[in-house]
């Protein structure tokens, strides 16, 4: 199992610190997140995502919700989608059955929010390999036998075959025998 | 007695004639001032165009959740407009209705144009044309693109026979009478499309069978065009079209459009060339009651389709059913159930208004409620959301509308072009039903006394 550990943001820690300096006051907002995902993972094939929230003495933290998270990008917009909330036990752990649905790695995020206010977040990636696997499998049509594109094919090509007959006809029109006209040329009508 | 006959005859023809050659010979300064404005305004949709291929589609109002708009209405109802020559030249030839004869050709003309600007449309939605060689490339037999473009291509194709094929006596017509008359260029134009037609029992018999093929297979392929129209949009997964109807739907809307445009057409021309002799308040009452007929099925074609769907009420048919019988698209709903399919019915079964004006009146009426249908169908089946979003909008821009008139404008273009240079009455057909002569069997083709025996097949 790979194991991340994560440190609360220097830039809070240093933040807090400044604060302390200037009003004399302290925060205790230093926590440790080891947010572990499967090592092995495979499309459509659910596993555990789980985080273990403990403080710098190693003392589990307990009751704290958190809300763990995937960056994905579609239509050319990368965003945070939720895939689930879940609270930690008195031993300090947070878990959440995930199924990832495409190959490639996915950047899993988990985020709480503890005594501070602040919201921080720790990150893990999860490669899951591409296998040619679909996730879904289309059941839709049925097979009718020779009811396919060779059948479109030579109903077009009756269709065309019937419009070059009377395109052959209008050259017989063009090639007919001087044989004496029926009327006046054209006029049709010299009755 | 039989002199007296003869030179009767001779005139009632000769009137024919003159008015058939009277739109190629004469022309009058309202002619260039009309053209002058269509050309103007197909100017300016070019520039707008212009502008589209420059910048992108961008331009449009359409975006990536209502990607239709404007382009595909106007193509759609140009193919449904295309209808008119399918139904009064092919269906009146096959069931020998002798009344369709003064019309035909009108109707054939507005097919073929009609098909030719809806296909453009087509071109322009694209955004860049040359992706239009991507459909060649990578186009897929299962899709209905493709069938869509193999049906409009040979429906193209036959409609051009179909409308050449008759044409061939006048052409030769044209080329004795106006000898000498007209440009050089019009005189070769008639030489060759005649294709050295000298009226020969061979030449009859050749025509006559090409006719009669073409009419026959030209009516399927028209149905195919519009069934595969709307197999774009109920092939598609979008609630508003999840139909088993719209084939049907589609093809009686087209072809209750194509009589409407063949009504207004017919009337303009009948009074800008003076052809009242030959289109009577006969025709006008005749095609209006195709045009009440199809008024009915296209009410009862609605009633079905929302009644079934409506009953099911899937949480797409609602915000669908709101949106278009209370909200942003009711406006054009209840006009066109009301305005463009109950009045005109009413026009035309109302025996006061039962003339040409009121025919005229109420396919007008049809023809503005045909567009608006299409484009209520096209915008508000991508307006409802396939996922938890806001409905997105449309507002078509002034390129849209540009090219839009643009389209329009190019229609009645080639219309007041083909009329200028093609008969614009079948002249051998109408002569056939020559009033000074005696009756003569319903099934000859060749004209009375030309002729030892019927050529054979010609549809009548």
């Amino acid at each position: 199992m790979k194991s991340i550990v994560f440190t609360a943001s220097a830039a809070v820690l240093a933040l807090g610190i400044a604060a302390l300096s200037l009003v004399g006051t302290a925060r205790a907002a230093h926590i440790r997140v080891d947010l572990d995902v499967p090592e092995q993972a495979a499309i459509g094939q659910p596993m555990e995502l789980q985080a273990h929230f403990h403080s710098e003495s190693e003392a589990a933290i307990a009751d704290m919700e958190v809300t763990f998270h995937e960056q994905v990008t579609f239509g050319g917009v990368t965003s945070d989608l939720e895939l689930g909330r879940a609270v930690t036990d008195e031993d300090g752990f947070a878990a959440l059955t995930y199924e990832p649905r495409t190959a490639g790695t996915h950047d899993i995020h988990v985020r709480y929010t503890y005594a501070d206010g602040e919201e921080e977040d720790a990150a893990a990636s999860l490669t899951v390999p591409a296998t040619g696997q679909q996730l879904y499998r289309s059941t839709a049509g049925v097979k009718i036998p020779g009811l396919n594109v060779w059948l479109l094919m030579a109903l077009v090509a009756t269709v065309w075959a019937i419009l070059l007959s009377v395109a052959f006809r209008v050259i017989a029109i063009a090639h007919a025998d001087a044989s004496p006209p029926m009327g006046r040329a054209g006029s049709i009508g010299s009755k | 007695m039989e002199e007296v006959a003869t030179v009767g005859t001779t005139s009632w023809r000769e009137r024919l004639e003159q008015a058939a050659l009277a739109p190629v010979t004469k022309t009058s300064r309202a002619y260039y001032v009309w053209v002058a404005f269509l050309l103007i305004v197909i100017g300016w949709g070019v520039y707008a165009y212009s502008r589209q291929l420059q910048d992108g589609l961008v331009v449009t109002g359409m975006r990536d959740r209502i990607s239709w708009g404007l382009y595909i209405t106007t193509f759609v109802f140009f193919i449904g407009i295309s209808h008119a020559g399918t139904l009064i030249s092919a269906i009146l030839r096959v069931s020998q209705a002798r009344w369709r004869t003064p019309i035909t050709r009108m109707a054939e003309f507005i097919t073929l144009v009609s098909l030719i600007c809806g296909a453009l449309f087509v071109i322009i939605d694209l955004g860049r044309p040359d992706r239009l060689l991507n459909v060649i490339r990578y186009g897929r037999w299962q899709s209905p693109i493709i069938w869509d473009v193999l049906a409009i291509t040979t429906y193209i194709t036959a409609s051009t026979a179909y409308l050449f094929l008759p044409m061939i006596p006048d052409l030769a017509l044209f080329r004795d009478k106006l000898a000498g008359r007209v440009s050089g260029w019009r005189m070769w134009l008639y030489n060759v499309l005649s294709v050295r037609w000298q009226g020969t029992h061979s030449q009859w018999r050749s025509m006559g069978a090409a006719i009669t093929t073409a009419m026959i297979l030209i009516i399927p392929i028209a149905v195919s065009v519009h069934t595969v129209v709307s197999w774009i949009f109920a092939m598609t997964l979008r609630e508003p079209w999840n139909s088993t109807i719209f084939g049907a739907f589609f093809v009686a809307g087209a072809i209750f459009s194509g009589v409407a445009m063949l009504i207004i057409v017919m009337a303009i021309l009948r009074k800008v060339y003076h052809l009242e002799e030959y289109i009577t308040e006969k025709h006008f009452v005749y095609l209006g009651y195709l045009l009440a007929t199809f008024s009915l099925i296209m009410v009862y074609g609605n009633v079905s389709e929302y009644l079934t769907t409506g009953y099911k009420m899937s949480e797409g048919t609602e915000f669908h059913f709101r949106q278009l019988f209370l909200g942003e698209f009711a406006g054009f709903y209840w006009f066109y159930l009301l305005g463009g399919l109950v009045l005109p019915g009413l026009l035309i079964l109302l025996p006061w208004t039962r003339n040409i004006w009121g025919v005229v009146a109420a396919s007008v009426l049809v023809v503005v409620a045909m567009w608006v249908e299409r484009y209520f169908i096209v915008v508000s089946g991508f307006r409802v959301p396939l996922m938890p979003y806001e409905p997105s909008t449309y507002a078509p821009t002034w390129v849209e509308l540009s090219v839009m008139a643009a389209g329009f404008a190019l229609f009645a273009l080639l219309i007041t072009l083909f009329v200028k240079i093609f008969p614009i009455i079948a002249v051998w057909e109408v002569a056939e039903d020559d009033p000074t002569t005696e009756p003569e069997p319903a099934v000859r083709l060749v004209p009375h006394g030309t002729a030892p025996e019927p050529a054979g097949g010609a549809g009548r």
